[in-house]
């Protein structure tokens, strides 16, 4: 008998037919009855106080219902985190970016909106405004917040072994900067909120969003209204990438309109106000120094990176963090240190994007290749001498219980032919590779924990109640693979209810992910409740013990005897007959350090496992232009375990064109001052079909203890190996070793003809 | 994104339409493909009081080839001319031009005469208020600034379109009608090189068809465009070339034009004897403006029409040692 | 502002007739999404470079952002929602959903209605032909390396 039904296949994802024919709703596509249009008027200024808002010619204009301003709102500042509550979706002092929201109208159509947005008048006194981490750090800069002085605004501290001895007796020490400007989401959903309320005053709330529980309390908290009160309705969701986790405005906004015209509101963001008004990433400039020893072991460590996050916190702490802890769990390392500032500038909100800094990510895997140049020795053995291994702790005091990262380096080595192409490649045509590693969530207090219900019918049909989200990665399918294998049932006997805030129970959320690790886990504990209940019963009537029985095809079965068997449907029934109700339920909460804190105390166990990768690529350069044409990627992970290997590879394949692709060749924002210069699909460059390389996809399995079948996570990291190994195979190419990114033409052309004129001096 | 408001005008014939916009003048904008007018309009660059879809008007689409002139109708879209064979044989520098218009998709809407008068762009024009609300109106927007060049007197707006070089380097002319009257101009004497105003257009003439002369004796021609990805983009620099050589093998003709590196079309070299394409690409270089107001570095764009000129001349004299 | 008066519009979209009254700034994105209640043609950028909003026009791919509504009639438009046949699947969406093409969605309606047009004149596409009849598709999920594998398993099968 095959171990598995559905685990581990690469079966047709449940979810992705009604996408086919366009039949799944997203949140702009929802029509509810006498729905209004909301639209959301922006301040022009980067930093500017709020003297006056006059809203009386806007309120009179026919066809509108509602004019909103921070006097309708309760005013209180909101943050992520307690230490972070600056923001107040509405300001009622001052506006700190263009683009921030001063005002909001509701009216019957779109042109009506638009018109009365027009008859708001605002009166700003514009204040001098700051742009780049050097001017807000500056003495005497432009202050945006009281509270953060200086306007720093996270300072993460992490200090392990001692540094200065580890570079002492260190072989070589090598010190660069690396620095990138904004990535930025361009999900393709373009952000929109509808919102409504009843005759109850319980408020509707559809949005695209990570985690809706994540949505829901502190929508109960801006509004005053209890939790159960606050409906996060499930909704088909364009893609997430980090960008859509925390509050919005717009969620505020929307629900504010929605109670004061007494009808339905949706809040259509165009593809600029997705770019410039719900995050973006930050831009990073990172210090680092290395040492090693002969063997080019990394001894010692010190990186200083200053991050740009715009006017408010957002979830700074994690954003600040997140980059140093992806590697420090890759590489092994004694002594490290690392200074993290988040500082703000008047502009856009920064948060948390999939490669997680792109400057900090290559900057750490290049200076290994430049390290390895001196030392002869090349960077995909620089990689296997400082890899992460199982059994290890990361210098932050995270046990490391499962981790194939040699495994991902060996077997893309040999894929792509390494050994016979490093050094050997014709001139600008160079060979490159990352490594990193990703965290399956974090200490998220009493967030943390998922939690899952399961509702038998008494056809043996079932019903799986979970807070899981789905941004469009496969998050429903593998709710719904997982139960119907444990349970012994179809994929089309189950049927889901989830990221509902009414119904479903809480869950963290899907980011630095942990939805499978988490979510999974839950799902997969409350169908081995109900199996454990049914096999009582099933056990009872063959006179058998439960341990003798399995769950598949619909029935359930003496294992060593299966002709002794029973269908689900009869076993439901058989419980009923008995006046004994099923169901099942769930929950999982990761072993790890709750007292573990981003600022104040980074240490302890962050999450209970870690997921690994290794990319490759090999590319050419056109010397005359400095363009650049991608060869061929392979991306190997250790996933713990293939859930769906389909749905993984698509994962690592995105993750190739987010991160590498895009985000080492075209993708930045170009500013004047506090504008976004590029925020449309013409001005900002997501990577097309057309350009993309060939990708080998290697799923490595560590079958990680207690992940759910062993699974992990697979959604982040390729896109930051991806990046890695794009800028380690064009420095490859052209000889010299990039420390700004995108490696862009123009930046590569100038590499090339440096050194040409280098060459010719020497 | 809205559109503003307008009154739509649909002639069926010409004449209808040489009359409406005698009429309406500066108030009408002609839509096409819509693909150039459309965006305008969204971004509020624009705001006609009528707009006028020529889309409908008989006998302004089609491609004639000649033996002595060929003569593409102005509503021709751009994918037909990309794909129709003849065009490919004698004018390869056009067919290459349509299909690296955009994207497929693109082309299926846009047409020739449209795409040769589209607006030149600037990434401090071509914006929406989000961006642009707050600051001085520029020279394009009928102010007194430069956004991308600060202090800068003129407009730096750049010509975008990939036809039009293409047309140029066959010397190509085309017709323009208005009520009572008819003139053809060369597609090179269009441009005024002024970024606020392109066109030597009247506001009461139509495009209606494209004339491309045959060229003599042996000969062969390319374009070049460089762009960060594959399709979408307009060109950052681009570059058509056209090469003739006579019976003894000697070049007679040798047209190069470049596109992306201005407010027009430059043409470099009409008469030169001698394919010294260092020369040209050297010329190319003097020619081209490139200030920061794109995707990539001023400089840079600079030197890759540069490139892109060497590129197209080398490619049209391959073309030529094919046999074409 | 500029005057504008309601004139009555009808279209043929998906072999049904509809009689709309609207204003002629709208676009047949608009009219489809809003009046018609078609929403499975979508808006990503709103000019006309994504291919979110792409629908058929006499059976040729366009931009639906940025083609006014008043401009097709006459024309037979086809959207996402007239490919299904019935409750079963196009061969290009079921080639779509069995290659693991579709991740969140959004962009599905657009790349399949492209990739239907490509097949429609191409029957065997060769890759790169594919790739660049889907350049003006963006896809910011995939790395369209599953949209290829969908649209030339079509390709082989000769559908």
């Amino acid at each position: 008998m095959e171990k598995f039904s559905y685990i581990g296949k690469g079966m047709k994802r449940i979810d992705t037919a009604c996408k086919a024919t366009g039949e799944a709703l997203f949140a702009a596509d929802l029509a509810l009855p006498r729905m209004l249009v909301g639209k959301v008027l922006r301040s022009p200024h980067a930093h500017a106080r709020i003297v006056a808002i006059d809203t009386a010619k806007a309120e009179k204009l026919p066809g509108v219902k509602a004019v909103l301003t921070a006097k309708d709102t309760f005013g209180d500042k909101w943050g992520v985190f307690k230490y972070t509550q600056d923001q107040q979706f509405l300001p009622t002092e001052k506006v700190r970016y263009v683009g921030e929201e001063v005002a909001a109208v509701a009216a019957v159509d779109e042109d009506t909106a638009l018109e009365a947005l027009s008859l708001i008048d605002v009166t700003y006194e514009v204040l001098p405004a700051v742009y780049t981490i050097e001017d807000a750090l500056a003495p005497g800069a432009p202050q945006l917040h009281d509270v953060y002085p200086n306007n720093l605004n996270i300072h993460v501290f992490i200090n392990v072994g001692d540094v200065e001895k580890g570079f002492t007796h260190s072989h070589l020490v090598r010190e660069d900067t690396f620095s990138a400007p904004e990535d930025s989401y361009f999900q393709g959903e373009p952000y929109a909120v509808a919102a409504q309320f009843d005759h109850a005053g319980n408020l509707e709330i559809w949005m695209p969003n990570a985690g809706p529980h994540l949505k829901a309390k502190p929508l109960s908290n801006v509004l005053k209204m209890p939790l159960n009160k606050v409906r996060v309705r499930k909704i088909t969701i364009g893609g997430a990438f980090g960008g859509r986790s925390e509050i919005s405005p717009a969620d505020v906004i929307c629900a504010f309109l929605a109670k004061k015209a007494q009808r339905p509101v949706k809040i259509v963001y165009s593809r600029e106000e997705n770019t410039v008004c719900t995050r973006q990433a930050h831009s990073m400039i990172a210090k680092i120094k290395t040492g090693v020893d002969k063997e080019g072991r990394v001894v010692a460590r010190d990186i200083t990176c200053h991050m740009d996050g715009g006017a408010y916190s957002s979830t700074g702490p994690i954003a600040t963090s997140v980059p140093f802890l992806c590697m420090e769990q890759a590489y092994r390392m004694e002594n490290v240190r690392y200074n993290g500032y988040r500082v703000l500038t008047n502009k856009p909100i920064r948060g948390m994007f999939r490669t997680h800094g792109r400057a900090f990510a290559c900057g750490v895997d290049i200076q290994l290749d430049m390290i390895g140049e001196a030392l002869g020795i090349d960077p995909l053995t620089m990689r296997l001498r400082n890899a992460r291994q199982t059994g290890d702790t990361t210098p932050t005091k995270s046990y490391v219980a499962s981790c194939g990262l040699t495994e991902t380096i060996e077997k893309t080595g040999k894929k792509s032919r390494w050994a016979e192409k490093f050094g050997r490649l014709p001139p600008y045509h160079g060979i490159g590779i990352g490594c990193n590693s990703v965290q399956t969530g974090f200490p998220m207090g009493i967030r943390g924990g998922s939690q899952a219900f399961i509702k038998l019918n008494e056809d043996g049909g079932v019903t799986v109640i979970t807070g899981i989200v789905d941004n469009g990665q496969g998050n429903d399918h593998m709710i719904v693979q997982i139960a119907a294998e444990e349970l012994g049932l179809t994929p089309d006997d189950v049927q889901l209810i989830n990221a509902d805030t009414e119904v479903t129970p809480s869950d963290p959320g899907s980011y630095s992910m942990c939805e499978t690790f988490i979510g999974g886990n839950a799902v997969l504990l409350a169908a081995q409740d109900v199996k454990k209940k049914l096999f009582r019963i099933v056990a009872d009537e063959f006179g058998v013990s439960a341990e003798q029985l399995s769950a598949k095809n619909r029935k359930i079965f003496v294992t060593k005897d299966p002709q002794q068997e029973m269908s689900i449907a009869k076993a439901v029934r058989m419980a009923l007959t008995r006046n004994e109700s099923i169901s099942g339920e769930g929950s999982y909460w990761p072993k790890v350090d709750w007292r573990r804190e981003w600022v104040k105390n980074p240490s302890g166990q962050l999450s209970e496992t870690f997921s690994f990768g290794t990319v490759i690529c090999e590319v050419k350069v056109d010397p005359e232009t400095g363009q650049v044409e991608v060869l061929e990627v392979t991306a190997s992970q250790d996933v713990g375990y293939a859930l769906n290997p389909k749905v993984i590879e698509g994962q690592f394949e995105g993750g190739v064109a987010m991160g590498g692709q895009g985000g080492m060749l075209t993708e930045y924002l170009q500013w004047y001052e506090g504008r976004v210069l590029t925020p449309t699909q013409l001005g900002y460059l997501v990577p097309l079909a057309i350009d993309m390389p060939t990708i080998n996809n290697i799923i490595v399995e560590t079958i990680d203890p207690k992940g759910p079948y062993g699974a992990k996570e697979a959604g982040m990291s390729v896109a930051m190996s991806a990046a890695q190994a794009y800028c380690g195979a064009i420095s490859n190419a052209v000889g010299v070793y990039f420390h700004e990114y995108p490696i862009t033409p123009d930046k590569i052309l100038k590499a090339i003809e440096e050194k040409k004129k280098q060459e010719r001096k020497g | 994104m809205r559109l503003p408001p307008f009154q739509y005008l649909e002639p069926t014939n010409v004449e209808e339409a040489l009359s409406m916009i005698g009429i309406h003048k500066e108030t009408v904008k002609i839509m096409a493909g819509g693909t150039d007018l459309m965006n305008r309009m969204k971004l509020r660059l624009i705001e006609p009081a009528f707009v006028m879809n020529i889309g409908k008007l008989r006998n302004m689409d089609g491609i004639d080839i000649g033996d002595t002139e060929t003569v593409i109708g102005a509503n021709t879209r751009l994918k037909d001319i990309a794909v129709a064979p003849l065009v490919n044989k004698r004018f390869r520098a056009i067919a290459e031009a349509a299909f690296q218009v955009a994207s497929p998709t693109i082309i299926n809407m846009a047409t020739i005469g449209g795409n040769v008068l589209q607006n030149t762009r600037c990434m401090y024009y071509d914006q929406s208020g989000i961006v642009l609300n707050g600051l001085e109106r520029c020279h394009k927007r009928g102010g007194t600034v430069c956004l991308a060049v600060k202090g800068s007197k003129r407009c730096f707006s750049v010509y975008q379109g990939d036809m039009a070089p293409a047309l140029i380097a066959f010397d190509a002319r085309c017709v323009l009608e208005k009520k009572g009257s008819i003139r053809t101009v060369s597609i090179a004497e269009l441009f005024t090189s002024n970024g606020v105003a392109p066109f030597a257009i009247g506001a009461d003439e139509l495009l209606t068809k494209i004339l491309i002369p045959r060229p003599e004796g042996i000969y062969s021609s390319a374009y070049r465009k460089l762009r960060l990805r594959g399709s979408v983009d307009y060109p950052l620099a681009s570059a058509a070339a056209f090469v003739s050589v006579a019976n003894n093998r000697k070049v007679s003709a040798f047209r190069v034009v470049i596109g992306a590196a201005g407010a027009a079309p430059k043409v470099i070299d009409g008469t030169s004897r001698e394919a010294d394409v260092e020369g040209i690409a050297r010329k190319a270089y003097d020619h081209a403006e490139g200030v920061d107001n794109l995707k990539m570095p001023g400089a840079y764009r600079r030197k890759m029409v540069s490139v892109l000129a060497k590129r197209a001349i080398q490619a049209a004299m391959d073309g030529i040692k094919e046999g074409m | 502002m500029n005057e504008m008066k309601k004139t009555a519009i009808t279209l043929s979209v998906n072999n049904e007739t509809y009689d709309i009254v609207a204003f002629p700034n709208r676009t047949l994105l608009e009219v489809l999404r809003d009046d018609l209640h078609l929403t499975g043609t979508k808006e990503s950028c709103g000019e006309g470079v994504c291919g979110s909003c792409t629908v058929l026009i006499d059976g040729t791919p366009v931009r639906s952002c940025l083609t006014l509504a008043v401009a097709v009639q006459g024309k037979e438009i086809t959207t996402i929602e007239g490919l299904s046949m019935g409750e079963k699947l196009h061969p290009v969406q079921e080639a779509f959903v069995n290659h693991h093409a579709i991740q969140c969605g959004f962009c599905s309606p657009g790349m399949i209605l492209t990739s239907y047009a490509l097949l429609a004149e191409n029957p065997n596409p060769t890759e790169k032909e594919i790739r660049r009849a889907i350049s003006g598709n963006v896809c910011r999920c995939t790395g369209y390396a599953k949209i290829v594998e969908a649209v030339k398993s079509l390709a082989e099968e000769g559908k």
